[in-house]
């Protein structure tokens, strides 16, 4: 009902007479399906046998959202039936554990095929939290570190699937708080932090454009410093290492995901920028200054061999204007300079005409 | 309001309007009342967990196109009751389990047909009811909504839950400074809103976020400048929109972006033409209905969001639209 990237000629053809009788056969058998798990959920049949008929309805239609909750109820009442805590008895522990990793299976190669399905990540994730309630720590563990490789996977075949992204920052958190060792009383310090950072390095290194790990980058930048106990060196090498990083990326100045991860850099030298988002701590107003020219001189320097690059003009303007510590005697933009950027602007960009003339209004140019 | 347009002229107002100008108001009428007409082709069956949604999709396109009678009023209200459960919730279709998206999409049919009153007249106390099944799903401690009783939290839900308590006049059930709290919660550096805490902004949910704030009057909380700038980078050479940076355009974002647009004042910064152009070129000129991309297969999702994109453009012969 909501298709995407489907070509008209492949829909539209018309059908021939033995290919409507045979969609007609399929509907039946399909209709045929349905009903009956309905009806067996309905009698509350709550069996292994209804469970494997799910399986068949998913396979061939896995939005159907009701049969996943159908799939849901018969779990849980198998998962209740058990007489014993599954981790007191190893046989109950095994059974419950292959019910897990039945539905981690079912919904792994249905996401092979439906990588954007709402539905089969909310059932993966609720069947491992249910299971985690009932297996021994070791493999409630172990099972998030599988979780972890599949949405790697997921993350190789498409490195914006935000879905995936999501479901990976819930991994983490899980991992993050099941303890390491068995019978551990208060679990050990495990923060992931520095392996996701390594990991959103990885993905930019490997295609400049996947702004989903820019994004997961500045959020974990600030906790990666303070779990670091960084100092103010330190933190300032950060931010070092963070420009030399995007200036590499200037390569080329056409792509957006960029300059957003730079304005997320200069958003930080803003005295207006929150604590959980912070880089350096102390920041005052020379280092400010500082490095708000050093990028302005950076980004006018690859002016020179991109003059028809839009971006470079507008980030231009947005640093030139929003940081009041450059205005004074010494400031290094003069209002002819932000006057020539802006009909640059205009011209190279004529579709957001509307808010370069509010912008010319604002500056008051 | 009357469109007069024969096949192939669409627009209501001007013939004159070159082919690619033009939007086949008839045909897409006929697509969207053929839509519950399908019922041998596989297809109509494996999409009945959107059937609610797919008749307010397609009701919302016929009032915008000035049919609002295409479809039989008593016959909608009867299946959108036939889908209430006794919680108060909605499901896609008879025998489909409650869920915020559908109880929003019936609640907006209901609204939409002024039929709150048919409602109250077979389920004393129906309104109420509903709101409170909406309230229920109301996280206590963050303040978000989850979609139904399996507890999936997303944003969508946050903003589905405060549309339709407004439509109900129920917004009293819930704490909705605990809800503007988490929607601020899900800001970013660059002005937009993802699906949760730390998720990348992304179109649909900025359309979420910003339309829940603005249901709850709290629009003061919105960066206008740098969302507007964020939403506006958005459209690309053809004139459509993109979703997230550096991904393709899409007819669906043509409505959650510009609607976005619009409420914080700035829709102006796009080019309207442009994307006006954009969304006429998706339509299927034989059949009726829209697409995501010129070309492609159409479907009754990307032909309301097209339509209300056009009507949100002031495309004329259209119906307006309240951008929330
Ligand atoms: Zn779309």
């Amino acid at each position: 009902m909501a298709s995407h990237g489907v070509s008209r000629v492949a829909g539209s053809q018309t059908r021939s007479d033995l290919a409507r009788e045979k969609e007609l056969q399929q509907i039946a058998r399909y209709n045929e399906l349905v009903e009956l798990v309905n009806r067996k959920v309905a009698e509350r049949q709550y069996t292994v046998e209804v469970l494997s008929l799910t399986t068949k309805l998913l396979t061939e239609n896995p939005e159907y959202y009701t049969i996943w909750n159908h799939r849901r109820r018969v779990l849980q009442h198998l998962f209740l039936s058990q007489t014993e805590p599954a981790s007191l008895s190893s046989d109950k522990h095994q059974e419950t554990l292959d019910f897990i990793t039945a539905d981690l299976s079912l919904t792994t190669s249905l996401l092979r095929q439906y990588p954007k399905c709402y539905w089969l990540w909310n059932h993966r994730y609720w069947v491992l939290q249910v299971g985690e309630a009932r297996l021994q720590a070791v493999a409630a563990r172990k099972l998030w570190q599988g979780e972890l490789q599949l949405v790697t996977m997921m993350l190789g075949a498409d490195s914006r699937n935000f879905h995936a992204w999501s479901y990976r920052r819930f991994v983490v958190g899980e991992l993050e708080r099941i303890p390491a060792q068995p019978n551990e009383v208060v679990p050990s310090k495990q923060s992931m932090v520095e392996a996701e950072f390594a990991y959103t390095t990885k993905m930019i290194k490997a295609n400049l454009s996947n702004f989903s790990a820019w994004h997961n980058r500045s959020k974990l930048i600030p906790k990666l410093l303070d779990e670091r106990e960084s100092d103010d060196v330190a933190r300032r090498r950060m931010l070092d290492d963070e420009f030399a990083l995007i200036h590499e990326a200037f390569l080329d100045p056409f792509d957006q995901s960029i300059w957003y991860y730079h304005q997320f850099l200069m958003s930080t030298l803003s005295s207006r920028n929150s604590r959980e988002s912070a880089i350096i701590l102390d920041l005052t107003d020379t280092d400010r200054k500082r490095y708000c020219e050093q990028e302005i001189n950076f980004i006018k320097d690859i002016l020179e061999d991109e003059e028809d690059c839009k971006w470079i003009y507008e980030v231009l303007i947005q640093y030139s204007t929003s940081f009041p510590s450059l205005n004074g005697n010494e400031s290094i933009i003069t209002a002819d300079d932000l006057r020539e950027w802006l009909s640059k602007l205009r011209g190279l960009d004529p579709l957001r005409h509307g808010r370069w003339a509010d912008l010319e209004y604002t500056l008051g140019l | 309001m009357s469109l007069v347009s024969g096949p192939g002229r669409g627009g209501g107002s001007d013939s004159a309007l070159p082919q690619e100008l033009q939007l086949f108001v008839d045909k897409h009428v006929r697509y969207i009342q053929s839509l519950d007409k399908r019922k041998d082709e596989l297809e109509y069956w494996l999409t009945e967990h959107l059937r609610l949604n797919g008749l307010y999709w397609g009701l919302t396109a016929l009032h915008l196109l000035g049919h609002p009678d295409a479809l039989p009023r008593n016959e909608v209200v009867d299946f959108v009751l036939s889908c209430l459960h006794d919680s108060g919730g909605f499901g896609a279709a008879p025998g489909h389990d409650a869920h915020m998206l559908y109880t929003v999409s019936a609640v907006q049919i209901l609204a939409t047909l002024d039929a709150f009153g048919d409602l109250e007249a077979r389920v004393e106390g129906g309104r109420r009811k509903i709101a409170q099944f909406i309230a229920d799903l109301q996280n206590p401690d963050t303040g978000t909504f989850a979609g139904d009783e399996w507890a999936e939290y997303d944003t969508r839900f946050l903003y589905g839950a405060l549309n339709a308590l407004s439509l109900l006049g129920h917004m009293d059930l819930v704490d909705v400074d605990k809800a503007v709290e988490h929607v601020q919660a899900c800001a970013n550096f660059d002005g937009g809103y993802g699906t949760g805490p730390g998720a990348e902004s992304h179109a649909g949910q900025i359309f979420t976020c910003i339309g829940a704030l603005s249901i709850a009057g709290r629009l003061d909380l919105v960066d206008r400048d740098k969302l507007g700038g964020w939403l506006s980078e958005r459209q690309l050479k053809n004139g459509g929109l993109n979703g997230r940076p550096e991904k393709k355009e899409d007819v669906c974002y043509s409505w959650w972006v510009a609607s976005s647009l619009a409420m914080i004042d700035r829709l102006h910064w796009i080019d309207q033409g442009k994307l006006t152009a954009f969304i006429l070129s998706t339509q299927d000129p034989e059949l009726g209905g829209l697409a995501d991309r010129p070309g492609d297969m159409v479907d009754v999702f990307h032909t309301h969001f097209g339509i209300a994109g056009l009507s949100l453009l002031k495309f004329p012969g259209l119906a307006e639209i309240d951008p929330i």
